[in-house]
């Protein structure tokens, strides 16, 4: 499979200052008509590369060859222009205007008086959707459709302006498990018309199955190029965190002691006075980890949200080693449970914040050692040292204590929120999809630190929307559905498609197999 | 008959300077921008009416020397908020500040007056009578024999319609003002759109200004928009910028307007009757949000 070289890039050297080396001689080619997979951790480098190359970012050094000729984009548009598309991490779409009319926006067909020609332009916006199979209603306001229907606009507006080659960061970030499919699909079309695919990720098991090439960075270098055909997930992970990952289980037979946490039979309305949770009941022992498993919005945010005092419930019982906390408030419930909650920028922390602020939220109040002033003021001494305390224990990366949150990477915020919070101490620990969005080094670390609270004879409850987590780290699974903790299963004696099973609401089934 | 007739055509000059300046708004409204320097481009366009009409004879260069004086306005508008990036709401005030300090500067260092300029020499602008319409017995009476901005007016809330709804412009400024990212990423640069928008806006309120002076009467006073710029303002925001719903409006502020000056003559005292058109601003957004809350 002889293919031509369509894109060089060669030395390519990006420096943010002031030392912060992004790229270093990075060189790497792409063939026209193949699916390239650019992976690497977050902050390796892969999305910068392809600013750089798409006009988004200056280099400090290096050259960029397209079809043989040396190019220099200095915008997006310069690059379009030439047939090159980048769809972004996040969608840049207009809610209120259709789908055709969101994909002509800025090359519109006009008639006279510079009216817009709105039976070509649909037509042509038609055509293009049948030509690739994309399955897109033209005149459906972008603004109604789903997050993968708005993707395919994204797409089809730089196939509109006849680009060849297509640049993707991260796609399937923001996709449901169920659209992944659809979409590499219309991709994998795209290849066999003759369009070229880079395709950046850090989802190993989808660079395995889309691609024909893959091309690994780690810390702003090329680790190296291969044929996606003979890697495997392992092979990747080791280029890539640069050591060995597991990904099976090293959890360690334990008997689990007393019970830690209790939730019995919790109930609790929407605002609509729909019901969200339906007699929910879970227990916790000390040295045991529980993973809620459930197809999202079956009731596991309203569970967790009960857990925390942040939903009223309508009738049910909670209480953590023996303590009643039905009726407490939030801070008392934060002595004795540790939350990270699923949306780091927005519960977990306030990314405008310092890092240090970050840091100390509630231990400001339960800790005396950062109060001074009989409260009235904070002891900024004691908590630098704080920080640099979760900073060692955690591996955190970070510059000064007091840059904003928001600099940090993904991995590092969640490294941040959970020193926070397990350097509380508290007998229960309750943790929602903490590894959502992280890459593959920090989800390990994560598993780690979470089979570590579990020798430390901690009660963890585990919220997950990924199966493999819960298999890995879970000594029970409990499946919820429609609000009702429908099973409760020992993870060494189930299998995912028992919990699979569940999920999508097979316990009347089962009953009815084994019942009466 | 003479009491409707007269209600009528005093709703529809009241309405007139409202209508022209909302359009304005609108263009801005659209295009993302928090656009309140209405009242002052009004007022410059109004002092620079008088300005033309009396120097250069011509009530016709009047209106240019207006249009011009709000085009600078809206350069100063362009130059701080869209190339500076400095607040909008701020810029807005300033000029709304720097035209009322400005005219009554101007007024006293070029006409030697305080207060008010009114001379022969202004040239006013004409009222038209429509050709065909004018006629008809009732309608004639009805819609015939307004000053000629009236109808430009008209034309351009018809126009403004058509453009912003219809053409390739008007997709590209709804999308300055949905998200100004996409519209740039596909090609076009916002902030080119945005300047469109303003020089739009300032030549409706050159408009509109020029109606002030020369129209509605025939001189200049000290900060004679009185609030009728913040009023199309309102105007704008209520309806979310449709023309046809900015024309309702203003039609209504004129009504109230045109009632103030009807009961001037009854027994209650001028200082209440001159409060009618704002406590009925007042009152709309009252209503309006009520309406919008049942519907939410």
């Amino acid at each position: 499979m002889a293919r031509d070289v369509l894109i060089d890039l060669q030395h390519i050297t990006k420096v943010f200052p002031p030392d912060t080396v992004a790229l270093s001689d990075v060189s790497v080619s792409f063939e026209s008509g193949e699916i390239h997979a650019l992976v690497g951790e977050n902050g390796a480098g892969k999305s910068t590369l392809m600013k750089v190359f798409y006009g988004l970012e200056r280099r400090d050094a290096g050259d960029i060859f397209f079809k043989g000729a040396k190019v220099e984009f200095r915008t997006p548009r310069e690059a379009i222009s030439a047939g090159i598309g980048m769809v972004h991490q996040e969608i840049l779409l207009i809610p209120e205007y259709t789908v055709w009319q969101n994909i002509v926006l800025g090359a519109e067909p006009v008639r006279a008086f510079g009216t817009i020609d709105a039976h070509k332009a649909r037509e042509a916006v038609r055509q293009r959707i049948e030509e690739f199979q994309f399955n897109l209603d033209p005149d459906a306001l972008v603004g109604d459709i789903s997050v993968a229907a708005r993707q395919k606009v994204e797409i089809l507006k730089l196939l509109y302006r006849n680009v060849s080659v297509l640049v993707l960061d991260e796609p399937t970030a923001v996709l449901t498990p169920q659209e992944i499919p659809q979409l590499f699909a219309e991709l994998a079309r795209l290849r066999d018309k003759g369009h070229t695919i880079i395709f950046i990720s850090h989802r190993l098991d989808e660079v395995l199955t889309l691609s024909d090439r893959v091309t690994v960075m780690r810390h702003g270098k090329i680790v190296g190029t291969s044929a996606a055909s003979g890697l495997t997930k392992e092979d990747l992970a080791r280029q890539m965190v640069g050591r060995e990952v597991l990904f099976t289980s090293r959890r360690q037979p334990q008997e689990p002691g007393e019970i830690v946490f209790r939730a019995r039979e919790l109930n609790c309305n929407d605002t609509e006075h729909r019901a969200r949770l339906r007699d929910a009941t879970v227990e916790v022992r000390a040295g045991e980890i529980v993973g809620v498993a459930g197809v999202e919005g079956n009731g596991q945010f309203e569970l967790v949200n009960a857990i925390m005092g942040l939903a009223s419930m309508t009738s049910g019982t909670l209480d953590v080693m023996g303590k009643d906390i039905t009726h407490a408030d939030i801070l008392t419930r934060r002595t004795l449970i540790a939350f990270v909650p699923q949306d780091r920028g927005k519960m977990g922390a306030s990314v405008a914040a310092s890092i240090l602020e970050d840091a100390i939220m509630t231990h400001h109040v339960l800790d005396p050692r950062f109060r001074t002033w009989r409260g009235l003021g904070l002891d900024y001494r004691h908590a630098a040292e704080f920080v640099d305390q979760i900073r060692e224990q955690f591996t955190v990366s970070m510059g000064h204590s007091s840059d904003p949150f928001r600099s940090l990477s993904g991995g590092n915020q969640q490294k941040v929120i959970l020193g926070r919070e397990l350097l509380l101490e508290t007998p229960f620990v309750l943790m929602d999809q903490p590894t959502r969005g992280l890459d593959v080094g920090s989800i390990e670390y994560v598993h780690q630190l979470l089979l570590n609270l579990r020798s430390r004879k901690r009660a963890v409850l585990l919220v997950s929307a990924d199966l493999d987590e819960l298999f890995m780290v879970a000594d029970r699974i409990v499946v919820m559905c429609q609000g009702e903790v429908v099973v409760d299963l020992a993870t060494d004696a189930t299998s995912r498609e028992e919990v699979g099973y569940y999920m999508l609401g097979g316990k009347e089934a089962a009953h009815a197999e084994t019942g009466s | 008959m003479n009491v409707l007739f007269g209600l009528v055509s005093a709703m529809v000059v009241g309405a007139t300077p409202i209508l022209l300046a909302a359009i304005g708004g609108t263009f801005t409204f659209y295009a993302g921008i928090f656009n309140i320097a209405m009242e002052g481009m009004m007022l410059v366009g109004a002092f620079c009416a008088v300005l033309g009409s009396f120097f250069l004879h011509s009530w016709f260069l009047g209106i240019l020397c207006a249009v011009a004086g709000a085009l600078i306005m809206a350069g100063i508008f362009v130059l701080f908020a869209v190339r500076l990036h400095t607040d909008e709401f701020l810029t807005g005030i300033a000029l709304n500040l720097f035209a009322v300090g400005l005219t009554t500067f101007l007024l006293r260092d070029i006409f030697h007056v305080k207060g008010a300029f009114t001379d022969a020499g202004i040239r006013a602008i004409p009222a038209v009578k429509l050709p065909l319409i004018d006629g008809i017995p009732f309608l004639g009476r009805l819609l015939s024999g307004y000053n000629a901005i009236v109808y430009v007016a008209l034309l351009v809330t018809v126009l403004s319609a058509f453009v912003i709804f219809r053409t390739r412009f008007g997709l590209r400024l709804r999308g300055a003002g949905y998200n100004a990212a996409c519209l740039s990423s596909s090609g076009v640069p916002a902030s080119t759109i945005r300047i469109w928008s303003l020089i739009v806006c300032a030549v409706c309120c050159g408009l509109a200004g020029a109606y002030l002076s020369l129209g509605y009467v025939r001189l200049f006073a000290e900060n004679m928009s009185a609030g009728r710029g913040w009023i199309s303002l309102t105007a704008v925001i209520l309806v979310s910028g449709n023309p046809w719903g900015i024309a309702i409006i203003s039609l209504l502020f004129g009504f109230f307007d045109g009632l103030t000056v009807f009961l001037q003559g009854s027994r209650i005292p001028t200082q209440f009757t001159a409060m009618i058109p704002y406590v009925a601003t007042l009152v709309s957004l009252y209503l309006y949000s009520v309406r919008k809350r049942r519907q939410a």
